[in-house]
């Protein structure tokens, strides 16, 4: 190639083709100075970069450097490819991605060629052959089992149970004095300190502004300790929002609202069933207890929630 | 050719036989629009994934075993924290050029995601997906589910309060399949949330399962492409039977190699100052702590609105439960990508255009799919906004409730008026002659030598005389 350059340059005299190689025009002589001032900083920015990181490393100097050695080293390479290469716009033909019935049919025949005459016919050999691989892909699927417990009823209880005292998450018993009134306390069942499933919100109410069933007042110790799940039985958030005016508990993923007078029922937002009641008693020391696991399955609801609990 | 040169090309002809193959991949033409560069951006993320993310597993640890908090961040000094959320503060903290790392990487994955949204869209809206590249729209849909997966398992791995939070309303999502969910949910997560294998699964299918999936069919994606040659727009001297552009050598090369660069400037920019997922203020996840306001990653916000938006409707079958958020967390996201991924076979039925395609449309000339593209977003965009409800109550000082009231009306009414004025605009604009294949030079008013004037339409300005294209050989 250079040969044939060279030939080209000896011919023509006037042209000031030399060694140097072929003259630039001035559009090509600024892009050149371009590229170089872009690939000159990007060198600058990589030795930058090294001197930030033994310097002990800053996060945000850092990201800028890498931004300039990387972004110098992407113009320079960008103008190279629009003005310094002698690239043409050319047009290539597509090809017939098929290859028509008559290579369908060779592929067709290779495939059957030489397998025999068992496979043609529907032979017991196949059905067989069909038997197996799905036993043994059957048996293949069973490890999977092995990833988790069968659910059976442990999405329908929780650890709390009659007689469990109640305790906040410190682990400190909880009594008919801990919480003032208007206020709220997140409770677990004693020795399930932080158990997912037994997350409880007990509220104390102002006399008087329950709306339950006498049933479930029975629940509810001197008419004010009302204790509900604080999984939302929506999407399982904790309710961690309450407001004691309008003495609603609010969740604050998806914003459904609970009334707390009225048994937890949602009022507001995508939750479809309230949050199920802990009924709650007190002792003779007046520690706070339970009387029995939730009024509903706690959570979300799954396929069988309702079925033999 | 110099001798090295020579003698490289030499080498490897005579053990590999790669000239002639090499030749030719160096010749191959693509066309030049800007729309076909959203799809190197995202692989180009995906790079720069696959090298932060190999940093970051040298210093994760995928576990939630109990430790207590010994690094230099005060706030969270003697905390019991998981060893995951542990190491990441470690990482971010104490690892030099960790953070940078670590920020680089989510910044990729939100740009990543994104990109692909925008390619997606490009493809759709031009109608590239047509036979003969239905199967090549089957794998980026693949490619599209399978970034979610990714970015959502590693949204989920430094254990802290938010990315808890996201992952027991996953969970809740999958306890609400009909008949199977609480299996599949025990199966998935190892028991009743929080199961203590959910990390250390998670970092499997972050770090192994999903983006060899993802690796693979990205190759598939880039065969295919290869194999099918690219679409290209109509214009000059363009047909459905050649492809005019410039080679992959030294051109496209070039220019791919320039966009590669800048993509990675631009993260390790957006790695660098624009912090992203500050773990330590969220603190470690807690099952009954949560933080508020709450919203997760761009592309899981549509799902999150969904959530909010969604009625409060659950169904009682024979004593059986379909949870509420079946409608929005499983039905909805189904039927969407359902239509997505069955798309051209679905316009097709009506079409009926069996026709092979490498023309592309220009999305006015097909106000009907135009349209429904559009709603389709629309619907999407809603969501996302809803996603973040509680922050636009906050901003614009009215109450959470009346925010979810608008954008469920406008869930309803969105999507309708969207695919009208799109139609309409659509339409309007294909009746004008402004079409931006056939760009009018303008008019030209010239005097007639009886004393008139006559207007002359000039032809397209194109500098087809200095740039004829040149056949390939």
């Amino acid at each position: 190639m250079t040969d044939s350059d060279r030939q080209g340059s000896e011919r023509v005299d006037l042209d000031r083709q030399t060694e140097q190689g072929p003259t630039l025009t001035g559009g090509q002589r600024r892009a050149e100075r371009r590229t170089a001032i872009a690939l000159g900083v990007a060198i600058l920015a990589g030795i930058g970069l090294f001197i930030v990181y033994f310097a002990g490393g800053q996060t945000q100097i850092e990201g800028i450097l890498f931004f300039i050695a990387f972004g110098g080293f992407g113009i320079a390479l960008g103008v190279w490819a629009n003005h310094l290469l002698d690239a043409r716009e050319v047009v290539e033909e597509r090809h017939e991605l098929t290859s028509g019935a008559a290579g369908r049919q060779a592929l067709g025949d290779a495939l059957t060629e030489e397998v025999g005459p068992v496979l043609g016919r529907r032979s017991v050999l196949i059905k067989l052959l069909a038997g197996a691989g799905g036993a043994l892909g059957l048996a293949l699927l069973l490890p999977v089992l092995s990833l988790g417990p069968a659910p059976g009823n442990s999405l329908k209880v929780t650890p709390w149970a009659r007689g469990k005292r109640v305790v906040d998450e410190t682990g400190e018993l909880v009594t008919v004095d801990t919480v003032p009134e208007d206020g709220f306390l997140t409770v677990f069942p004693e020795g399930n300190v932080g158990a997912a499933d037994a997350q409880t919100l007990l509220i104390h109410v102002r006399p008087g502004s329950l709306k339950l069933p006498p049933e479930r007042m029975a629940g509810v110790p001197e008419g004010t300790f009302v204790a509900y799940s604080k999984i939302c039985t929506h999407a399982g958030c904790p309710v961690g929002l309450y407001r004691a005016e309008s003495q609603t508990l609010i969740c604050p993923c998806h914003q459904s609202q609970f009334d707390v007078s009225d048994g937890a029922i949602p009022f507001f937002g995508p939750a479809a069933r309230p949050l199920p009641q802990l009924p709650l008693g007190v002792d003779q020391e007046g520690v706070l207890i339970a009387q029995g696991d939730f009024s509903a399955p706690v959570g979300p609801a799954f396929w069988d929630m309702n079925r033999g609990r | 050719m110099s001798m090295v040169m020579e003698r490289s090309l030499k080498y490897l002809d005579e053990r590999l036989g790669t000239s002639s193959l090499a030749r030719k991949t160096l010749r191959k033409v693509f066309p030049d629009h800007w729309s076909f560069l959203l799809g190197e951006i995202a692989l180009f993320c995906l790079v720069v994934l696959i090298f932060t993310g190999t940093f970051l597993t040298f210093f994760y640890t995928p576990s939630v075993r109990e430790v207590v908090y010994e690094g230099p961040y005060a706030p969270l000094k003697g905390a019991e924290v998981s060893a995951a959320y542990n190491s990441v503060l470690r990482l971010s903290f104490e690892v030099r050029a960790g953070l940078l790392m670590r920020q680089i990487h989510h910044w990729a994955a939100l740009v990543f995601s994104a990109a692909i949204v925008i390619h997606l869209c490009r493809i759709f809206f031009t109608g590239a997906f047509r036979r003969p590249r239905e199967v090549n729209w089957l794998v980026g849909v693949g490619l599209l589910f399978l970034t979610l997966g990714e970015g959502f398992t590693g949204y989920s791995l430094p254990d802290d309060l938010l990315s808890g939070i996201g992952l027991r309303i996953f969970y809740s999502v999958t306890l609400a399949i009909p008949v199977v969910g609480t299996w599949v949910t025990y199966l998935l997560f190892g028991g009743e949330f929080p199961a203590p294998d959910i990390i250390s699964r998670l970092f499997v299918f972050h770090i192994m399962l999903i983006p060899a999936l993802l690796l693979a069919l990205v190759g598939v994606h880039l065969a295919i492409l290869v194999l099918q040659k690219h679409t290209q727009f109509p214009g000059h001297g363009k047909t459905e039977r050649n492809v005019v552009g410039k080679r992959l050598w030294p051109e496209q090369t070039f220019k791919s190699v320039s966009l590669l660069l800048f993509t990675t400037a631009v993260l390790a920019l957006l790695g660098g100052i624009a912090q992203i997922n500050p773990i330590w203020q969220y603190g470690p996840f807690v099952p009954y702590s949560v933080t508020s306001p709450a919203q997760p990653d761009w592309y899981i916000g549509f799902l999150d609105g969904a959530l909010r938006l969604g009625p409060p409707l659950d169904l009682n079958l024979f004593g059986f439960t379909i949870s509420e958020v079946f409608w929005p967390a499983i039905l909805f996201p189904g039927i969407a990508f359902g239509i997505l991924t069955l798309w051209p076979w679905i316009e097709r039925r009506f079409t009926r255009d069996r026709a092979e395609h490498h023309l592309l449309d220009s999305p006015r000339d097909t106000p009907v799919r135009t349209g429904i593209g559009t709603a389709g977003l629309m619907v999407f965009f809603i969501m996302f906004l809803e996603g973040g409800n509680d922050i636009f109550g906050v901003l614009l000082n009215v109450p959470v409730e009346t925010v979810t009231r608008i954008l469920q009306w406008s869930l309803v009414i969105g999507p309708v008026v969207t695919f009208l004025v799109t139609y309409w605009v659509c339409r309007s604009l294909s009746r004008s002659r402004l079409h931006p294949a056939h760009i009018s030079a303008g008019l030209r008013l010239s005097r007639t030598p009886d004393g008139g004037y006559e207007t002359v339409s000039l032809e397209p300005a194109t500098d087809d005389s200095e740039r004829e294209p040149t056949p390939a050989s």
